[in-house]
């Protein structure tokens, strides 16, 4: 056991070369690279909890846009709800008003249609009656309906001479107006038989083709008169009746 | 039978004979600061760590985390002496297992040259953090009668360091090589392992005692900031 003094000072020399070493080549790269890592692991945790703060953010942004979106449609929902409750009601009162109308047209319409159907049924049934009435007449009685009607002129004018002559205010002359014109015989007959009554009065003759089959005798400001308008308004207010009652039954039976 | 590795010259350089305790030194040295400069070239701090470089980035982080317990500070400048003491004689002692290989720190001349700079150092660091003042003033506390016996105990402790290495590498050695001329199959194998972790565990004590008495240098002196050791570095 012996001390080399030269070996001593080159470990001595050695040693201090070693430690300069390791700590150029060890310690200094190892340290600084856990300090970097350290630094560079915070700088990345600093750099996620920023990210995190502005997710943070972003979500609170996107959820007040989202509520705010949500309220915005909410109530474009509620006014879309409201104008279409208004279009509706506006399209039911024009519905309603157009239905009004056209019930009232086609009120019109039946009325107009009534009309027409009553004086073509007045004008035919009058036609009828006439010539059923001629042909009754003819075969029952051997006389035709101009002397049937002259003879019931003839009957009225007793019970009304006196008025007759009051209303005539001392006029010679009475209007006889028929529809079509008179045989001359029919026509000396009415002047006889008002002759028996209206003695001053004489007789004119004149054809109305508007007026209703029969005959009317003017006289001042009284008339007497036979036509089929009496007997044709009775008809139709009997039809008129009947349709009313068929019509009543079939609205009951649509409304079940 | 040669006791220390002084006595085999390999070469001569020039009048200087070059002995294996110095060869192997290098060797040492050449395998500590090789591996080193392998590892640690082209580091960066985005890239994960290799697993040489958390080999070695365990081994700084377990010898700085030993100096902070002893310390209670983290001065990089104690981590680089006490670590270099660790690494030189922890490997040069692991290399014993190669048949052949003398150890450096199995020559009184290596464990001497380590305990002289251990000396050197403690005195320096003291200086260096505290000043002269206060460094010399520590020799006659609690008492100025105290000063020889702390200057003494001052020496006492580089001596008990260097012969508390060199007699337990040395006698590792010694023993092994009894062993192996006694019953060379089995005997000289266990004790080569026992022979590991009594090198290792002689490289810790010698690193920590060196660090315990920087440390007891350093004791009156306020905690210093890494910025400071930087600086000193």
């Amino acid at each position: 056991m012996s001390i080399d003094w030269i070996t001593v000072l080159a470990q001595i020399a050695n040693f201090l070369v070693l430690l300069w070493l390791l700590k150029r080549f060890l310690y200094r790269p190892i340290l600084d690279g856990i300090d970097a890592r350290e630094a560079e692991i915070a700088r990345r945790m600093a750099d996620a909890e920023q990210a995190q703060q502005h997710a943070k953010a972003a979500e609170s942004q996107y959820i007040e846009q989202r509520a705010k979106i949500v309220s915005e449609h909410d109530a474009l929902l509620k006014e879309a709800l409201a104008a279409t409750e208004s279009k509706r009601d506006a399209l039911l009162a024009q519905a309603r008003s157009t239905l009004q109308q056209e019930q009232k047209d086609w009120r019109k319409h039946l009325e107009y249609e009534r009309q027409v159907f009553n004086a073509r049924l007045q004008q035919t049934g009058a036609e009828a009656l006439l010539k059923l009435t001629r042909k009754a007449l003819h075969e029952l009685a051997d006389a035709t309906l101009e002397e049937a009607i002259v003879r019931h002129i003839g009957r009225q004018l007793q019970p009304m001479a006196a008025e007759l002559i009051q209303a005539s205010a001392g006029s010679q002359y009475a209007q006889v107006t028929t529809r079509d014109a008179l045989p001359v015989s029919t026509q000396q007959l009415l002047q006889e038989e008002v002759q028996k009554w209206l003695p001053q009065v004489r007789l004119s003759f004149a054809t109305d083709a508007q007026q209703a089959p029969g005959l009317i005798m003017q006289v001042g400001g009284a008339q007497v008169s036979w036509t089929t308008d009496s007997y044709m308004d009775g008809l139709a207010e009997l039809l008129t009746q009947q349709a009313a009652n068929s019509a009543a039954v079939r609205l009951r039976s649509d409304e079940r | 039978m040669q006791l220390s590795p002084d006595q085999t010259i390999v070469f001569t350089l020039g009048s200087w004979p070059v002995s294996a305790t110095i060869v192997n030194t290098w060797i040492v040295m050449v395998l500590l600061v090789g591996i080193s400069m392998l590892v640690t070239r082209n580091l960066r701090a985005d890239k994960a760590p290799g697993r040489w470089r958390s080999a070695l980035e365990l081994i700084v982080t377990m010898i700085q985390g030993q100096i902070e317990e002893v310390t209670r500070s983290g001065a990089r400048h104690v981590l680089y002496f006490a670590g270099t003491l660790f690494l030189f004689i922890a490997v040069s002692n692991l290399l014993t297992v190669i048949p052949g290989f003398a150890p450096p720190t199995s020559s009184l001349s290596t464990t001497v040259a380590l305990t002289l700079s251990v000396l050197v150092a403690i005195p320096l660091f003291g200086i260096v953090n505290g000043g002269v003042r206060q460094y010399l003033h520590k020799f006659i506390e609690p008492s100025p009668i105290m000063l020889p016996f702390n200057i003494i105990g001052e020496f006492s402790r580089g001596v008990s360091l260097a012969i508390r290495l060199y007699g337990n590498v040395m006698s590792g050695a010694v023993i092994a090589a009894i062993l192996l001329s006694i019953a060379p199959f089995f005997f000289p194998v266990v004790m080569d392992m026992l022979g590991l972790l009594t090198g290792f565990i002689q490289a810790y004590i010698f690193a920590i005692l060196a660090t315990v008495y920087i440390s007891s240098a350093m004791a009156e002196i306020p905690v210093k900031t890494s910025e400071k050791d930087k600086k000193h570095d």
